[in-house]
């Protein structure tokens, strides 16, 4: 397999090789990860500073606004940064990039099982990225009814103008067949083509991780996307799926389906972006402390109880609808339950940390980052699932504080630690650890001083979605908060650069790193760079747990890879 | 107002408020000060919490730093001893918090939030939020809804009287809208096709926000009313001078005219729903 004949075209653009495609999706996830910030940096300057000129680019952007945003355009940026933000950067990073390029290498495949399905789930996905960045070109706009797009403000009866809504929603389905295949495709992958011994309690936990979210995906997007075709044809064809009450012409239909139909998936989906990260994160705490993942088994089962329970709580999203007393308690309880499982795998990060010897390495810091942030993420949780805090929180800047914890901010420094981790198997270099820790610091303290005050912000009462918060007197006070959260989030944005210069330099620059830097067990440090297409030589055989680390019965090293004999 | 403040601002917000710890707006209401409990229960034990993993975690990575020269233990923590400690500790976590948060919250819709009340001294207000304002409604001297002596204030204005208990039912003119009193801590969707409600009691006069909490398109972040709480003589007078005239059928086709421009009927309304 490694005297595979390509062309350019086969090898670099419709490869199916998967780490030509995980990178592709790392590109891809890149490029919207720093459009979505863009994003946010603009809404940031309007909470911050409401309607004043943007600076640099205003003048040039809006003019006929003399370079203000308007309440319009408003709508449409926090609408596309959330959608960006979650389809576009964090799912084609977390489990396009590192699902396709980890999975058949920690596994010991030879590739995924299906890798023409892998190209075509790539390419669906840029056919994705450019009907919904068509939007731009639209003289009404994008879509503006938030990433939920609550029917019926997001169909035509509603009054947002324009196709923009319409063409989110064939994005939003093609990006769900762009899912699904991948899904499909790394279940399979792992079921059928782990190498000989690698049993499932064998497998690395960042392996069970993006499994699980596979295992989620698979299960939940047909129903976001049943729900988004039902969207389209309200808004195309006139179908009622969604409306009711004056705006229905015939039987009315029912907005509250759509929020069930979203929300069945969209809960799940906060599990899908976050399973990853917890298992990447478990893996590089061994890996950097040198010692074996504590509570291995638990940790992984933990996870799998918190898959099971996830597709059970999506009535939490719903508290303030006017849902049956009964469904709001058990939503709560089942909500709740959560915790448990939660709290035994966090403890294990911490076991893990335990009598460990801890090296400091750009990935090792990041996922330390991730104990911190999710941390405060899964606590403050509990405001939400509370159906009396709730009843005053939901829809609060609480809500967008508790859930930047939760995603944008354990999320992006879980893709970060993977980046910094895989970078010399993707490219062959170690990226620049000075760089490295300057992003890591500058991110921490921004980050946690934006989302932080953004959950002050929403127990002062600061509701969601609002272009100008000077309107209203009880949010009056809250104007220099507001200021200091936006000045913060452009810092945080400058250390993205930080992070985009390091990797391009790094890329460029000559020296290589060695085979295996970290002195990491699992088998996709296991040959020389580049991986050829095909992987391994010959198939390896497992005989270990991933975390053989400092073991008392070896010597000259303080690792044992997965494929080594105990000799 | 507010809108000019910002406009010339001389003084830099960063120099004109404190930047931390920012309270919640005043709790004028009965049963607010429960969500407040609850609230400040939550802070108190997750702070606990959190302060314990980040000493942990301090601790940790001081003392076993790879730079101490030890080596790390090789251990799996995967002995029955092990999972019986963190499988007590997520038991103790659950319920010390999660068991009394939800103990505190089901007693409180018991007790207030979904106990609408059964008394007869109790104001009922029907709510129909349009894009973007506000509709308020009473049933006038007959008591019924949907009668010719409904009371229809001017949009954006709400009044009740202090210390009685209100009852407001909510529906929707277009889009999901959400009725939103920070000062009472509550909020509830406003849904087309379905009629919601909520109740509460107010402990001290004034004028107080209502926020739409629900983005409902770009005229969402100025969906503003007033709540006015006011004394039962002041609530009678207010209900008095916004009484209608009672018309001749041939005077209808006047006010229909007049209401073009808001889209909402002089005749909404709907049936009161008794509640269960």
């Amino acid at each position: 397999m490694s005297s595979h004949q390509a062309s350019f075209w086969t090898k670099y653009i419709f490869s199916e090789d998967h780490k030509t495609i995980g990178k592709q999706f790392m590109w891809l996830g890149m490029f919207f990860l720093f459009f979505g910030g863009l994003l946010a940096m603009l809404i940031r300057w309007q909470l911050g500073y409401p309607e004043q000129p943007v600076p640099l680019i205003g003048q040039w952007m809006w003019p006929g606004d003399g370079g203000i945003i308007n309440p319009d355009i408003y709508n449409q940026m926090f609408t596309m940064h959330g959608t960006i933000m979650i389809f576009w950067a964090i799912t084609p990073l977390l489990i396009g990039a590192f699902g396709n390029f980890v999975i058949p290498l920690q596994i010991g495949a030879g590739d995924m099982a299906f890798p023409k399905l892998n190209m075509i789930s790539f390419w669906t996905m840029f056919l994705a990225s450019l009907v919904l960045l068509s939007s731009y070109l639209l003289p009404t706009g994008t879509a503006a009814g938030g990433w939920t797009s609550y029917p019926p403000l997001s169909s035509p009866a509603g009054g947002i103008p324009g196709l923009g809504q319409t063409i989110w929603t064939v994005a939003l389905i093609l990006m769900g067949a762009s899912t699904m295949m991948g899904a499909v495709n790394y279940i399979t992958t792992v079921v059928r083509m782990r190498a000989p011994g690698m049993e499932y309690f064998k497998m690395p936990l960042s392996i069970w991780g993006l499994f699980l979210a596979s295992i989620l995906n698979a299960v939940f997007v047909p129903v976001i996307a049943a729900g988004l075709v039902m969207l389209l044809l309200d808004q195309t064809i006139g179908t009622e799926f969604f409306l009711a009450g004056r705006l229905a012409s015939g039987d009315p239909g029912d907005p509250l389906l759509f929020q069930h139909v979203f929300w069945i998936f969209g809960h799940p989906e906060v599990y899908i972006l976050i399973l990853p990260v917890w298992g990447i994160v478990s893996d590089l705490l061994s890996v950097f402390s040198r010692k074996p993942a504590y509570g291995y088994r638990v940790t992984a089962l933990a996870m799998c109880t918190i898959v099971a329970l996830s597709s059970l709580v999506w009535g939490h999203h719903m508290y303030t609808t006017g849902m049956s007393p009964l469904l709001g308690k058990s939503f709560m309880f089942l909500t709740l339950l959560i915790s448990i499982p939660s709290a035994m795998f966090f403890l294990n990060w911490l076991g893990t940390l335990w009598k460990g010897s801890i090296h400091f390495n750009t990935p090792m810091l990041f996922a330390i980052g991730v104990i911190w942030v999710f941390g405060l993420g899964g606590l403050t949780g509990l405001y939400n699932a509370t159906v009396t805090a709730d009843i005053y929180l939901h829809d609060t800047m609480f809500v967008v504080g508790h859930f930047h914890y939760t995603l944008a901010a354990s999320v992006m420094f879980g893709s970060f630690a993977a980046i910094y981790f895989w970078f010399p198997r993707m490219f062959g270099r170690k990226l620049n650890a000075t760089l490295g820790k300057i992003h890591f610091w500058g991110s921490f303290v921004s980050l946690n001083f934006v989302f932080f005050n953004m959950m002050v912000l929403g127990y002062a009462g600061h509701h969601r979605r609002i272009y100008n918060p000077g309107e209203y007197s009880f949010l009056e006070p809250l104007a220099g908060l507001n200021e200091w959260i936006s000045i913060f989030a452009f810092l945080l944005g400058v250390f993205q650069v930080v992070f985009l210069i390091n990797m391009v330099w790094s890329m460029l620059k000559p020296e290589k790193a060695e085979r295996n830097p970290w002195k990491a067990t699992t088998l996709e440090w296991t040959m020389d760079f580049p991986i050829p297409h095909g992987n391994f030589e010959k198939v390896p055989i497992v005989f270990h747990g991933p975390h053989e680390y400092s073991r008392p019965d070896i010597q000259d090293k303080d690792w044992l890879g997965q494929n080594e004999p105990l000799s | 107002m507010s809108q000019n403040r910002i406009k010339d601002k001389s003084i830099p917000y960063l120099y004109s408020s404190t930047i931390w710890f920012k309270d919640a707006p005043k709790d004028v209401s009965l049963d607010g000060y429960r969500i407040d409990n609850v609230i400040h229960y939550t802070d108190f034990v997750i702070s606990i919490y959190f302060a314990l993993v980040v000493a942990a975690l301090i601790y940790f990575i001081v003392r076993y730093r790879a730079t101490n020269g030890h080596k790390a233990e090789y251990d799996h923590g995967n002995k029955r001893k092990n999972v019986m400690v963190t499988g007590s500790l997520g038991l103790l976590v659950f319920f010390s918090v999660d068991a009394v948060i939800e103990k505190m919250a089901f007693q409180d819709l018991r007790e207030a939030f979904w106990n609408f009340p059964k008394t007869e001294n109790v104001v009922r207000v029907q709510v129909l939020p349009q894009q973007f304002a506000w509709n308020f409604r009473y049933a006038g001297p007959d008591g019924e809804f949907g009668t010719n002596d409904d009371i229809v204030p001017s949009q954006n204005h709400m009044h009740v009287p202090i210390n009685t208990p209100v009852v407001v039912q909510i529906a929707s003119w277009d889009v999901i809208h959400s009725f939103y009193l920070p000062n009472f801590r509550i909020k509830q969707d406003a849904t087309p096709g379905m009629i919601t409600a909520l109740w509460f009691q107010a402990t001290e006069t004034g004028i107080f926000d209502i926020a739409c909490a629900e983005l409902c398109g770009n005229g969402h972040y100025k969906m503003k009313g007033y709540l006015t709480v006011e004394s039962q003589d002041d609530f009678e007078a207010w209900l008095a001078d916004n009484a209608p005239e009672i018309y001749e059928e041939d005077d209808w086709d006047d006010w229909g005219d007049e209401e073009d421009d808001t889209g909402v009927p002089e005749d909404w309304g709907w049936t009161w729903k008794e509640l269960k």
